[in-house]
């Protein structure tokens, strides 16, 4: 067994700022200074933090033009459980939106 | 060869929504009104994008990723009562493969002038045993394996 690479994933999680990005990045590709900005962390610790990630297999990175893209690594959602929670996930980031698209487009009168 | 089972869950998502049920049902009959909350992104090229919010209806949705991959959506509107509920199955599949099938119910309830959002997904997930078959071929070695691919 390669119990050295299941502590590298079991430490990935074990941070609850690596947690959060984990949860955004379950709603879809994102970059490191929108991954930062949730919990104002710095660029360098969020680069840090995201470095722990990638080692760990969680995530994988992708460089577009000037800016480095991250998403989940599709090895990293293997489990029933970590799918219901990434859906569930998804949807609460949705249904944010959808109240604040509400808030924002004006209710029709009634005819 | 191993038969894999394959796996059911569910799960429930209650939320306040802000104005009536009347308004919040538009955002998901309408497709300019659903766009600016639902599944957006933007770096994914759209393939495919048909929109028939009707029981019976189908809404199917295609997309390339950055990576050259194909993402699918097909839903199938079971039953709608405006204002009030909307049911729909849907699967997903990425590169050919399914990766899960879905019964979703959208209940909307008034409450205080707002909305009482409930929903409730009942899924069937495919993908673990999929992608497991798919990459490691044996089953001795299949954990060591599947350490390693999750390593890389």
């Amino acid at each position: 067994m390669h119990a050295q690479t299941l502590d590298r994933m079991f430490l990935a999680l074990a941070d609850p700022h690596r947690r959060g990005m984990v949860e955004h990045l379950s709603a879809g590709p994102a970059t490191v200074k929108a991954l930062a900005a949730p919990t104002a962390m710095g660029l360098p610790s969020a680069v840090k933090h995201l470095k722990v990630l990638e080692e760990g297999g969680i995530v994988t990175s992708r460089k577009a033009g000037r800016s480095r893209t991250y998403s989940l690594s599709s090895g990293a959602l293997r489990t029933i459980g970590d799918w219901a929670r990434s859906q569930e996930a998804a949807w609460s980031k949705a249904f944010d939106q959808l109240a604040a698209a509400m808030l924002e487009i004006p209710e029709e009168g009634t005819h | 060869m191993t038969q894999h089972q394959i796996e059911h869950t569910s799960f429930v998502i209650e939320r306040q929504l802000p104005g009536s049920p009347r308004h919040a049902f538009r955002f998901w009959a309408e497709p300019n009104l659903k766009a600016r909350w639902n599944g957006c992104h933007p770096d994914w090229a759209i393939l495919e994008d048909k929109f028939d919010f009707r029981p019976a209806g189908l809404e199917i949705k295609r997309w390339r990723t950055p990576e050259n991959d194909e993402l699918t959506f097909h839903a199938f509107y079971l039953d709608i009562v405006p204002e009030q509920r909307i049911i729909y199955a849907y699967e997903m599949s990425f590169k050919g493969e399914r990766l899960s099938a879905s019964l979703v119910t959208i209940e909307l309830t008034p409450s205080d002038g707002l909305t009482r959002l409930k929903f409730t997904e009942q899924a069937v997930f495919l993908a673990g045993e999929g992608v497991r078959e798919q990459r490691v071929a044996g089953t001795e070695e299949g954990l060591d394996r599947l350490v390693e691919l999750v390593a890389q």
